[in-house]
């Protein structure tokens, strides 16, 4: 009895060992609703796999990678050279990407507020403090209030990037944390302004958005995302350490099917195929 | 009895990992709940005027000047977390062990030996970021470790400019020679314990004096960087001569494999005998340098090619001249999984390449278990040996490194 007791406790104290070890995804707070609804998809399929999800930021899933403490990072931006550079040196390894979904960076206005539309040579210099009042875009004579996300996250880097065509962001630009936060902020201050994922605009008008000043201003949807006619579209990625294998590789093959993509689109990301 | 034992026994195991995950989990209790709800009450409480059971609600100039107050109140607290969040601290130490074969137990003074087996504390560095505006931060790392007085090792400004996507950097203070791979690389991060035996030789303490400029272009495939500095090192307080030296590096990535090119072009006063106010010799070095990533799942080469010129030591005679010397390393790490890498390092110095035999070089290895984020252990041997002779001076060194 003795011995039988000792070999059940012992063999109850080796399960975790032996049991499938579950896949960590981490990072883009933009992509973690996403994420988390393909994993619950996946593993309603795959009762035998476990995938986690945590968000924290584009910059904190690619460091969670580059240290191996997750094995698929998730990010709205691609992965920055400096960061590829210590996946090389821990890891010999260049890392590999997927592009799951696209997104059109969406510009939030409040509801109230009679704009309809920027250039993007106006989004750069609003965010950038060289326009400050809202009549210098065609508006109330009303000083701009500035929402953000904070320097962690990919969406940060992007708008930066891409809008901002990399100046800095005017000092008393306001940081949040979360594409939810800016557009409550948003939809709260009529003379707000706030980017964005596009799944997360609710209650909010988002701007028409133009390429110059004589291009007409387009608004995201489906097909001006997939057609590209919408100036500020980006991929969000999966990146991770080596060629997946396994359930990670079944999750991506997945996640990049007609069953993910349709998930992609459910919450409001446009499908890569 | 044992039964109920064995199955609350068999429970407390089973949940265990539960409560090792990595995750915070937030409870909120019922209670808390009700806590809370009544302290609201209370609150309500004390608007009701005294001897009245008729509760009044706050008047809207009443809840403007609150939220005001709560605003007012939460801009302040926001400002001194902007400040803190401009402050960055990161570090590590590496306790170690180490075993040399040169070691006899022996005192050569009252507090010297020839004994080098001992427990030290190879390093313990702290790094203080302060990025005080977008474009510019300040670095400030002491070196605690090796056992003697504390010594700076990077203390420099940074101003980045932000007009272009180049982000041409001016860094003045004191930071790496801008030399080759090894010296940039950080200690924390190199996979044998000490740098190759060339780069200690030539480039001693790894740090100068000076101003550098350094960017990135081509879609950060290019980058450059050019160094005015002492040419002292970091040992010396003073430059002894005027001329200062110039060091740079460019380097390129072509997917998996990374190039540079580097320079170093300088002079240095040196005493001989007889001639206490020196002579000034040319001090030059010419390096190569790349990493390649190979189609080998996990496996990484490196390398890097060094000739120059080195001035003599002081205290020579007067006709002794500046050598030419030469040295290189060559790196192969494997990794297994995210925790195990297993290094191979050979590396050689010809301090004369002039004089026959007189090049050393070393093969070593390491064995690194990366234990989680943090820490790692390193096992690495190195055996040193001469182009005609292989001396009892191999070294065994088992090191601790914790990084945050």
């Amino acid at each position: 009895m003795k011995k039988t007791t000792i070999t059940l406790l012992l063999a109850a104290l080796a399960m975790p060992l032996f049991a499938a070890r579950p896949i960590t995804i981490k990072g883009s707070d933009t992509m973690v609703i996403m994420n988390a609804k393909l994993a619950e998809a996946f593993m309603s399929r795959n009762p035998s796999s476990t995938i986690q999800v945590t968000g924290g930021g584009s910059g904190v899933g690619i460091a969670a990678l580059i240290n191996g403490t997750t094995d698929i990072a998730a990010a709205s931006r691609p992965i920055r050279t400096s960061e590829i550079d210590k996946l090389k040196a821990r890891f010999a390894s260049t890392g590999f990407a997927y592009p799951i979904a696209r997104d059109g960076l969406s510009v939030y206005l409040n509801e109230r507020n009679p704009v309809r539309e920027l250039s993007l040579q106006q989004l750069q210099e609003i965010y950038t403090g060289r326009i400050t009042n809202w009549n210098g875009v065609g508006g109330n004579d009303a000083t701009i209030i500035l929402y953000s996300r904070e320097n962690s996250s990919g969406t940060y880097q992007y708008f930066k990037d891409n809008v901002l065509r990399g100046k800095d962001y005017a000092p008393r630009t306001q940081t949040l944390q979360g594409t939810a936060a800016v557009v409550n902020a948003v939809s709260k201050d009529p003379n707000g302004i706030g980017y964005g994922g596009a799944a997360y605009a609710k209650g909010i008008r988002f701007a028409a958005v133009k390429k110059d000043a004589k291009s007409p201003g387009i608004v995201p949807s489906l097909e001006t995302v997939r057609s590209g006619d919408y100036p500020i579209t980006r991929f969000l990625f999966l990146y991770t350490r080596t060629r997946p294998s396994g359930a990670m590789k079944s999750f991506i093959d997945w996640a990049l099917g007609a069953e993910g993509q349709k998930i992609v689109s459910q919450v409001g990301y446009f499908p890569v195929k | 009895m044992k039964m109920k034992l064995l199955v609350l026994t068999l429970a407390c195991a089973v949940s265990l990992p539960s409560f090792a995950a990595d995750e915070p989990v937030v409870v909120i209790a019922k209670a808390d709940v009700d806590a809370a709800a009544s302290a609201v009450a209370a609150d309500d409480d004390q608007q009701t005027e005294p001897g009245s059971d008729e509760v009044t609600s706050p008047s809207a100039e009443d809840l403007a000047g609150r939220l005001d107050s709560i605003t007012e109140a939460f801009t302040e607290a926001r400002n001194t977390l902007d400040n803190l969040n401009r402050m960055r601290f990161s570090g590590y130490i590496q306790p170690q062990y180490l075993n040399d074969e040169r070691s006899i137990n022996e005192l050569t003074g009252v507090a010297a030996t020839r004994n080098r087996d001992q427990f030290s504390v190879r390093r313990a560095r702290i790094k203080f970021a302060y990025q005080f505006s977008p474009t510019s931060r300040f670095i400030f790392q002491p070196d605690f470790g090796t056992g003697g007085a504390p010594t700076l090792k990077d203390g420099y400004v940074e101003y980045t400019e932000p007009w272009t996507t180049w982000r041409n950097t001016l860094t003045a203070g004191q930071f790496n020679w801008p030399f080759g791979f090894e010296i940039m690389y950080s200690s924390s991060s190199r996979e044998m314990p000490e740098r190759s035996n060339v780069v200690r030789t030539l480039f001693p303490g790894e740090r100068d004096r000076g101003a550098m400029l350094s960017g990135v272009g081509f879609g950060e495939r290019f980058n450059y960087r050019v160094a005015v500095v002492n040419g002292t090192g970091t040992a010396q307080t003073f430059d002894f001569n005027k001329r200062k030296d110039v060091v740079a590096r460019v380097g390129g990535t072509l997917g998996p494999l990374d190039l540079g090119v580097s320079l170093y072009r300088g002079a240095e006063l040196v005493s001989l005998t007889g001639l206490t106010r020196g002579r000034e010799f040319d001090k030059e070095r010419t390096g190569i340098d790349f990493q390649w990533v190979t189609p080998v799942p996990g496996l990484g080469v490196r390398g890097e090619y060094i000739r120059g010129v080195q001035p003599p030591n002081p205290g020579v005679a007067q006709t002794v001249r500046a050598a030419d010397v030469d040295g290189w390393y060559a790196y192969a790490i494997q990794n297994l999984g995210t925790r195990h890498q297993f290094v191979v390092r050979v590396d050689e110095y010809d301090p004369n390449t002039d004089t026959n035999n007189n090049a050393t070089r070393t093969i070593g290895g390491s064995y690194i278990f990366h234990w989680d984020a943090n820490s790692k252990f390193m096992f690495a041997y190195e055996q040193p040996e001469l182009e005609d002779s292989d001396p009892d001076d191999n070294v065994f060194t088992l090191r601790y490194q914790y990084s945050f």
